[in-house]
């Protein structure tokens, strides 16, 4: 375990002595501040009859899909942007219309056009994880150094190769710096999305879980979802997104 | 490492020495001036709360001075996390949510009833007829889980299958107006369980009818509306408390008696005609005594909602509170 994780995981555990402190002392009603333990209790209740789970793997599922649609959608208007100037100028005022909208409030225009299943929420998801990923693919063009430029103009390659080769590879720190912004601002209107939208197509997600839990006041259940979303959270920042950048970037010594 | 101990340590103490010093300050600072805080929902069996906002009967049944507020919240789930938070003194909601309420904990019972009022399960779609036509696809429209048109469906869905969960992963949480419009936009959602003014605008619509109403489902009239107070205020401000009944007593009677004014105050909220207000509003009983309060509750404790059966009912409600 490294330096950094060990500190975190200090913090998480001042977190929870903190508010174990905090039930016991009765200054809050339990209904609005129910213990760790009991939080635990809920958490392991609610996985074993299976809802948590069933619950977490719908939300990963839409994220999933909103993230490959929307890296897959990222990379193509970059390249095009990269290659004309007339489809930059296209993107760029896509990104300053787009960028600033909250999913959210683009809601009710999505149930409008897409309906309210849970193509809606991959709407949204895709609407956060796009402006993100180009606003950061283009900075990363920008910033790829000339001469790099200027090698693979002497060695004649093609300006779609230029880019595939030279532009892409160089500007690979900031995809996925611009991948982690993605990420959590897919979660964040997946959550939200969600707790709107209800039990879209079937099976709801984790938002659908914290808002259930709230109309039956299951505070424990609530925060027993809250907890799940932060270790979901930590486990993708400083696990799948560490190993990505360990074994690209800083392993080329184009990061330190 | 020490030194880093030392700081979260001392961190730690802060945040307590912060919280403890942030919630007792409200004790500290007496109110200067007495507050009575309501709050309600939006459709028209809040018509008589709706009326007493815009007239003067609630100041004139309260002490001199007294500070009058208004809160209208989307959804029950608000009204009780604010009154958790002290920020109401009576919120009015449906039976479900206050029997919720009560099982996790909440220091509160009934003050009065507000009205009954039809409810219904409306279909857009020509091929449901009744509840064995919905099919898995169906989605349907409804103000969130463990609301009163939750409980109805659940009732019914319990009596045509015997599952009273059957349709829970099909629910779509929509404030009534949403649920209205998503209706009329003909999407996935065909069903929608709503009640006046909606449901009667939708009943209009052609094609759309009703396929399941709540007093068939319940089998006798219930009380649609109730008003929750917590103990605490009830105890320590029994001249408001009293006031306020005393007020809500008074608009009932004066809606009887002048329906062409309630009408005129009530179309511009609903931006409804003044004719349709009083097409809708004899559709609905303003009456203070709760019922149907028992099979409510012994249908949530037999599904599962909640766990425990209340042993005296009579404990549920303040006295002088009429119930059958």
């Amino acid at each position: 375990m490294s330096k950094s994780m060990m500190s975190k995981v200090g913090w998480i555990i001042f977190f929870i002595i903190l508010w174990q402190i905090l039930s016991v002392s009765d200054l809050f009603p339990k209904a609005l501040f129910p213990s760790p333990v009991s939080v635990l209790v809920s958490l392991l209740g609610s996985t074993a009859d299976g809802t948590m789970p069933r619950a977490l793997a719908y939300s990963l599922e839409l994220i999933g899909i909103g993230l490959l649609l929307g890296i897959s959608l990222a990379l193509i208007m970059s390249v095009f942007a990269k290659l004309s100037p007339v489809f930059a100028s296209l993107v760029e005022t896509c990104l300053s219309i787009a960028h600033p909208l909250p999913g959210i409030a683009l809601l009710p225009l999505v149930i409008l056009w897409v309906g309210v299943d849970s193509k809606a929420i991959i709407f949204i998801i895709l609407h956060s994880v796009l402006w993100p990923l180009v606003q950061n693919l283009r900075a990363g063009f920008l910033a790829v150094p000339e001469v790099y430029l200027q090698v693979g103009y002497n060695m004649g390659l093609s300006p779609l190769k230029q880019i595939l080769y030279i532009s892409l590879p160089a500007s690979l720190p900031y995809f996925l710096s611009g991948l982690e912004i993605s990420w959590a601002r897919a979660w964040r209107s997946l959550v939200s999305a969600e707790m709107i939208f209800g039990a879209a197509g079937g099976v709801g997600g984790i938002g659908w879980l914290i808002f259930k839990n709230r109309v039956f006041m299951d505070t424990p259940g609530l925060f027993a979802s809250l907890s799940v979303m932060i270790v979901i959270g930590i486990l993708v920042e400083s696990i799948l997104f560490r190993q990505l950048e360990n074994r690209t970037i800083r392993k080329w010594g184009m990061y330190k | 490492m020490r030194n880093q101990i030392f700081i979260m340590l001392g961190l730690l103490l802060a945040v307590c020495l912060i919280i403890i010093g942030v919630t007792s300050k409200d004790q500290l600072v007496e109110p200067k001036r007495s507050t009575i805080s309501i709050a309600s929902q939006y459709g028209l069996a809040y018509a008589p709360l709706q009326i007493m906002e815009r007239t003067s009967v609630l100041k004139d049944a309260l002490p001199p001075g007294t500070l009058i507020v208004w809160k209208n919240l989307s959804n029950t789930a608000a009204i009780r996390e604010a009154m958790l938070a002290d920020e109401v003194d009576i919120g009015f909601m449906a039976i479900p949510p206050f029997l919720i309420g009560r099982q996790n904990g909440m220091q509160w019972k009934i003050a009065s009833a507000l009205c009954e009022s039809p409810t219904g399960l409306v279909s857009s779609k020509n091929s449901i007829r009744s509840i064995n036509d919905i099919t898995e696809k169906d989605q349907i429209a409804l103000p969130q889980p463990g609301s009163i048109q939750h409980i109805l469906l659940s009732m019914a869905s319990n009596k045509a299958f015997g599952d009273p969960a059957k349709f829970d992963d099909q629910l779509i949480s929509l404030s009534h107006p949403d649920g209205y419009a998503a209706m009329l936009a003909k999407g996935d959602i065909s069903l929608h369980f709503t009640t006046l003014p909606y449901l009667a605008q939708e009943l209009a619509e052609p094609s759309f009818h009703q396929i399941l109403s709540g007093e068939n489902i319940l089998g006798e009239p219930f009380s649609f509306i109730v008003g929750a107070c917590p103990e605490k205020f009830h105890d320590g401000s029994p001249e408001l408390y009293e006031g306020f009944l005393k007020a809500l007593d008074e608009t009932i009677l004066w809606m009887e008696n002048h329906p062409d004014e309630t009408a005129s105050m009530l179309a511009p909220i609903y931006g409804l005609e003044e004719d349709e207000i009083k097409y809708q509003l004899p559709q609905m009983r303003f009456d203070r005594t709760v019922r149907g309060l028992g099979p409510i509750s012994d249908f949530m404790v037999e599904s599962g909602l909640i766990d425990l059966p209340e042993q005296n009912q009579d404990a549920l409600y303040f006295e002088g509170t009429l119930y059958e």
